[in-house]
């Protein structure tokens, strides 16, 4: 339950780079230009695999025109990943000296005075390729005979991971009930409308400043620095803004790493631009998954045990993906609890772009094969789903074995919201479904892969004399809003308006290292950091009030709405702008300044909260063509205490628009290692005019470990909408599909099978 | 890249004729919305270009009840969608218009650019031969009217010769008793039809089928006729068995070709689907009509 | 090849600009007048982030010459503002959310814009503004605060200051 009455939170307030991104002032790197800027345009490989005998370059270097051309010998050479804790995960080197493991992997760069003439230069580059064999498929990939991707990589098999609790097999042993089922889970790509895009500049004095769009300055200081030779605090990242991540943009991409490499040869600001294609087919994408799921239940739907083995597609390299193949293993779990799980993940390399992790972080498949396989199971044992899902779901102070503790917790709510919504539609005409998921999900992670020193989050907070807030955060705002929230915290948290805060974010010299925008983490870590600094500054000026003040020490001051008061009598008080003043007196002119900073600790394995959310598709089948009409998405929700409203209602709306993309729209089909769609035309993204009605509801929850009771919203709601238009299709026609999107195509001829079966009976 | 060009601006259609004559190398551009594409992928890269998108006398809707309908090549796919007298005496046209593309393209695309680009899954193609309209092309020495059918030879080839221009297109008034329907089948709502149909029927006073046409999108080189669905229906007296079977035949005679939107089979069995919808539809229609 | 002049009205100011024949609109906006409001997302006239109005109405100006565009009137994001004050548009997204990252909002606005502007006072059933935006690709909100924002204004809550 909320335990306070909040002066902002909670109300619905402007984005606070509103004002900017409705004029057209917003500047993103896409729109950054230097003085005597150059332009690079990257030459790609057109083989999946090739060994590169040799490179030469003389014929662009002097086409008029071009100032230089880079390969992979005008680098260091250095193996980088986001994984820095394993050197065995930093696998990729961007520019690579010996081979090419895609299609569309950099292999050259080149800078010149235009746009126009570096791309014509790239045609001036041979490359002489020794083409190998290739493998694409994981389950190909991991056989004896298949080709080897990374030297000393047997099988292929780039990292496995195993997730078990409770006695797995007695478990199975006690089930009345048994089902196994395979499923395959598509790839996805993060679709940013800014694709990826740096702007780098190398300086004699030895520092680099490179304005890109990202999801963690930090991260991408530090991955610049150790693969160019350059201590972290020469290279400088600056992300204004940021033209979308979804979880694509917080490693290295080689618009980053090719425009510094340039930079740093020419001493000239260098940009480069992937066009959309190239965002395509050379950035990362979802990570695609083979499932295997063995479920046991007892005949009153209790939940026994499962087992599942995952064999996911990693593309060429690591990348983000070992993170996902541990939470889609974890979240395939969620959220219910289960005497015995056992999970097997291995992520197999393979000669296709790498996978990644993408909004969800590799929940969505998980629970997409869960969460169909739970309707299917209420169908064979003629269970009520919202029954069964209430059973077994989640409860407050429940531990998952050895994984996760969870505190606050509105699955059973949740449930029942949507069993009200569902029933009030009545029944529904022939070839119309509603289908349900429930789902949880992760309030940031305690990972630190990354093997930083900083805390996850940290927050520096000045006061001016005019009482306006600098706030200096980590936190990296690429549309989700974050700035407006840390203002909202940091405004609730001094007592002032959110027109006193003034944000700043996005540049590693001015901000603190914060891990920046992944894994649902920045409201919950980067926020007890603002809340925490707030208060450190705060406490500074009512230490000043009470001296002003002269009151009993024994009375509480506070802070609101600019009016500082004793809390039992808010009438008697001062102005915050004059206690400001008095303060700056009284430290002999050192301006009021408060530090915070979060790291979770003995908060399990995964995250230190979770969030809770069950949701329904209404969804119409076409039996004739397969074409699905999606009526309406609802959800209901638990994120703890919302923050900002309206914030909060466009985060829910975004993640139903791209998960239902997922469902049944959005694929990345490849031949001989070829995208077959690398455009917008070809890759299906939805538009206005199929994005149905997405309405939803709060339920009221407070989470002891967020600040001011907040949780994950926005990225967990990726997670339930396949399984949830799955189940729909399933109710309306009984189908059961098990390959994602669920194309016209797919369901036509699922209904031709059972149309098959319905006759041989 | 955009390979470079000469950009030639002519005053009129004879002066845009005369540059076409004289240039080997030339290519028309009036609203770009495909030419662009083709030129930005360096699949075309010709040394000039002519404009005529600015060519107002090629800019017209002229509508007679005897003549039928005028469309000047340069007129917008959005001057066609928000027109009343289309609208009123060509619903199938307008509702095909404002499902092509997304509003900023049919705002810069003319409908003659778009029958000159002759794509097989374009939208206007399918729905203007069931109405039976013809195309008005020419060059400096003259022009000359054909059916619209028989206009598209092949994919992204027309009758059109070099200095061909297209210059207007014709539909004939609406027969009375009659009607006609477009459909496409794509995934998103503006994309272009991974197939689509259009029909359209004319019916006798005693309520028999007098005419039909049935047109394919998409289902090969060029917008494709189903003469023989077309056949069985005249003369009959028109029921969904009959449109049943006509979409079986418009399934057998289609030639789609697969690609990762839906195989060949999908796309045959769904274009029996559109094919007996749309007869139905435009059925419907022609009893409705005066 | 060689370049021509283009005399056109960006935003009300008049601009004579040298350029190749083969410059894209987007690219004369962008690089030669310096107005990055305007955006670019793909290469196949598919994302809408490109759009601004051209004579009044929205086109993708990706897939226009600007040559093409000689002697016309051109409206970008930049010049929604009237005097420092927000078009109703305008007002109308920051009241709905109607944008997160913000890379498809200078297209998204131009093209709501001109479907108010089109609507002659006619209040739109939701399909019809949802394909008044059609064209444009938002991968961040979903659309439905955008719509809210078009309806907010069509029902005629807002109005120009």
């Amino acid at each position: 339950m909320s335990q306070k009455k909040y002066t902002i939170i909670n109300t619905p307030v402007h984005n606070i780079d509103g004002i900017a991104k409705v004029t057209g002032r917003a500047t993103y790197a896409f729109d950054v230009t230097l003085p005597g800027m150059l332009y690079g345009k990257i030459l790609r490989s057109p083989h999946p695999h090739a060994r590169i005998i040799s490179i030469d370059t003389s014929k662009a270097e002097q086409f008029p025109g071009v100032r230089g051309v880079a390969t992979g010998k005008d680098t260091l050479g250095i193996k980088q990943g986001i994984w820095r804790r394993y050197e065995e995960l930093c696998d990729e080197q961007i520019l690579p000296l010996e081979k090419v493991r895609y299609i569309g992997e950099p292999v050259a760069a080149v800078a010149a005075v235009t746009e126009e003439i570096a791309e014509k230069a790239l045609d001036l580059i041979d490359v002489e390729y020794e083409v190998l064999p290739a493998v694409y498929e994981p389950l190909e990939a991991i056989k004896k005979e298949a080709p080897t991707i990374h030297e000393g990589v047997e099988r292929n098999i780039n990292v496995t991971r195993h997730i078990e609790w409770g006695d797995v097999d007695e478990a199975f042993e006690e089930a009345d009930y048994i089902r196994e089922d395979w499923f395959k889970c598509s790839g996805q790509h993060h679709m940013c409308m800014e694709t990826r895009c740096a702007v780098s500049s190398f300086t004699p004095e030895g520092k680099l400043t490179v304005y890109t769009g990202t999801q963690s300055a930090y991260y991408h200081q530090g991955l610049l620095a150790g693969v160019l030779g350059l201590r972290e605090g020469d290279v400088r990242v600056i992300a204004p803004y940021t033209g979308g991540g979804f979880g694509g943009k917080f490693e290295l991409d080689a618009a980053q790493f090719c425009s510094a490499v340039l930079s740093m040869k020419l001493y000239k600001p260098v940009k480069i631009v992937f066009t959309r294609e190239e965002d395509f087919i050379a950035s990362k994408r979802r990570t695609p998954m083979f499932y295997y799921v063995r479920t046991g239940v007892k005949k009153d739907g209790t939940f026994c045990a499962r087992e599942s083995r995952m064999f996911s597609n990693g593309g060429a390299y690591t990348g983000m993906g070992a993170t996902a193949l541990y939470l889609t293993g974890f979240f395939h779990s969620f959220p219910y609890k289960w005497k015995g799980y056992r999970y097997d993940g291995y992520r197999v390399y393979t000669n296709t772009m790498p996978s990644t992790s993408m909004r969800g972080f590799g929940a969505p498949q998980g629970m997409f094969c869960s969460e169909t396989q739970i309707d299917w199971i209420c169908a064979d044992l003629g269970l009520d789903p919202y029954e069964v899902r209430r059973k077994n779901g989640h409860t407050p102070g429940y531990e998952v074995p050895g994984q996760a503790f969870i505190g606050s917790c509105g699955l059973e709510e949740c449930i029942n919201e949507i069993e009200k919504w569902a029933k009030a539609k009545g029944k529904l005409p022939a070839n119309r479904g509603i289908g349900i998921s429930a789902c949880g999900f992760m309030t940031g992670g305690i990972f630190n892969w990354f093997d930083t020193p900083y805390s996850f989050s940290s927050a520096v907070v000045t006061i001016n004399v005019d009482g306006t807030v600098e706030l200096y955060v980590g936190c990296q705002d690429i549309g989700q809003g974050s700035n407006t929230t840390m203002a909202i915290i940091a405004a609730e948290t001094l007592g002032v308006k959110i027109e006193d805060i003034k944000v700043h974010s996005g540049d590693t010299d001015h901000c603190p290292a914060d891990l920046g925008a992944w894994g649902s983490r920045q409201t919950l870590m980067t926020g007890n950091a603002v809340k925490m600094a707030c208060e450190d500054a705060k406490k500074q000026l009512l230490e000043f009030a009470y001296a002003e003040m002269g009151i009993n020490i024994v009375y509480d001051l506070d802070i609101k709405d600019r009016w500082v008061h004793i809390v039992a009598r808010p009438e008697r008080g001062m102005k915050y702008e004059d206690l400001v003043k008095k303060a700056l007196r009284g430290k002999d002119g050192q301006r009021i300044m408060g530090r915070g900073y979060y790291t979770p600790h003995r908060k399990g394995m995964i995250s230190p909260a979770y969030s809770y959310m069950m949701q329904a598709v209404d969804a119409e089948i076409d039996p004739e063509t397969g074409k699905i009409k999606i009526h309406e998405v609802m959800t209901a929700h638990d994120c703890g205490q919302p923050i900002n409203p309206l914030g909060l209602v466009g985060q829910l709306e975004g993640a139903a628009s791209m998960a239902l993309g997922y469902a049944y729209l959005e694929d990345m089909p490849f031949e001989d290692g070829k995208l077959m769609n690398p455009n917008l035309v070809d890759y299906k993204v939805i538009r206005s005019t199929e994005m149905p009605p997405s309405p939803s509801i709060e339920v009221d929850t407070y989470e002891q470990e967020g600040p001011y009771g907040a949780k994950e919203a926005g990225e967990g709601l990726t997670n339930p909408t396949a399984a949830a238009l799955d189940n729909a299709v399933f109710h309306a026609l009984g189908l059961q599909i098990k390959e994602l999107p669920i194309t016209p195509e797919r369901i036509r001829k699922a209904l031709a099978e059972k149309k098959a079966q319905e006759a041989q009976k | 890249m955009i390979n470079d060009f000469h950009y030639l601006k002519p005053a009129s259609v004879k002066e845009a004729l005369a540059m076409y004559a004289e240039h080997d190398d030339c290519k028309i551009i009036c609203g770009g919305q495909s030419l662009l594409i083709v030129l930005r992928q360096g699949m075309l890269a010709p040394e000039y270009l002519i404009d005529i998108k600015h060519l107002d006398e090629l800019s017209y809707i002229k509508f007679d009840d005897k003549d039928g309908l005028r469309l000047g090549a340069t007129t917008t796919h959005r001057e066609i969608e928000k027109s009343d007298v289309v609208a009123k005496k060509y619903p199938a046209l307008v509702a095909m218009e404002g499902k092509l593309a997304s509003i900023q393209t049919r705002n810069w695309g003319t409908i003659g650019g778009n029958l000159a680009h002759a794509d097989p899954a374009g939208d206007p193609g399918p729905v203007l031969i069931a109405l039976k309209a013809e195309i008005k092309y020419g060059n400096s020495k003259g022009d000359k009217t054909v059916p619209l059918d028989e206009f598209f030879v092949d994919y992204f080839e027309t009758k059109m010769e070099h200095g061909d221009l297209v210059l207007e297109v014709h539909v004939p008034a609406p027969e009375p008793k009659s009607g006609c329907a477009y459909q496409k089948f794509n995934l998103l709502d503006s994309d272009m039809g991974i197939v689509a149909a259009a029909a359209s029927v004319a019916l006798n006073a005693d309520g028999t089928c007098k005419d039909a046409r049935i047109v394919l999108g998409n289902a090969g080189p060029t917008p494709l006729r189903v003469t023989k669905a077309e056949d069985l229906l005249k003369g009959k007296k028109l029921d969904d068995k009959l449109f049943e079977e006509a979409g079986k035949i418009a399934s057998e005679e289609a030639q789609p070709v697969a690609d990762i939107h839906a195989s060949e089979e999908h796309r045959r069995h769904v274009l029996g689907v559109l094919t007996k919808r749309m007869l139905k539809k435009a059925f419907e229609e022609a009893q409705k009509a005066a | 090849m060689e370049k021509q002049v283009l005399r056109f009205k960006v935003n009300g100011d008049e601009y004579e600009i040298f350029i190749h024949p083969k410059t894209l609109l987007v690219e004369a906006i962008r690089d030669h007048l310096g107005l990055t409001g305007t955006k670019r997302g793909c290469d196949t006239v598919s994302c809408g982030a490109c759009t601004v109005m051209v004579n009044g109405f929205s086109v993708k100006s990706c897939s226009v010459l600007a040559i093409q565009c000689q002697g016309m009137e051109i409206t970008t994001v930049e010049g929604l503002e009237k005097n420092g004050k927000l078009s109703p548009v305008q007002k109308a997204f920051l009241d709905n959310g109607a944008f997160q990252c913000g890379f498809c909002t200078p297209g998204m606005l131009i093209s709501s814009t001109t479907f108010i502007n089109e609507l002659n006072g006619k209040v739109p059933s939701d399909m019809e503004i949802r394909e008044g935006i059609e064209g444009n690709v938002c991968r961040c909100t979903g659309y439905n605060s955008i719509v809210r924002a078009i309806d907010a204004v069509a029902q005629g809550k807002y109005k120009e200051e």
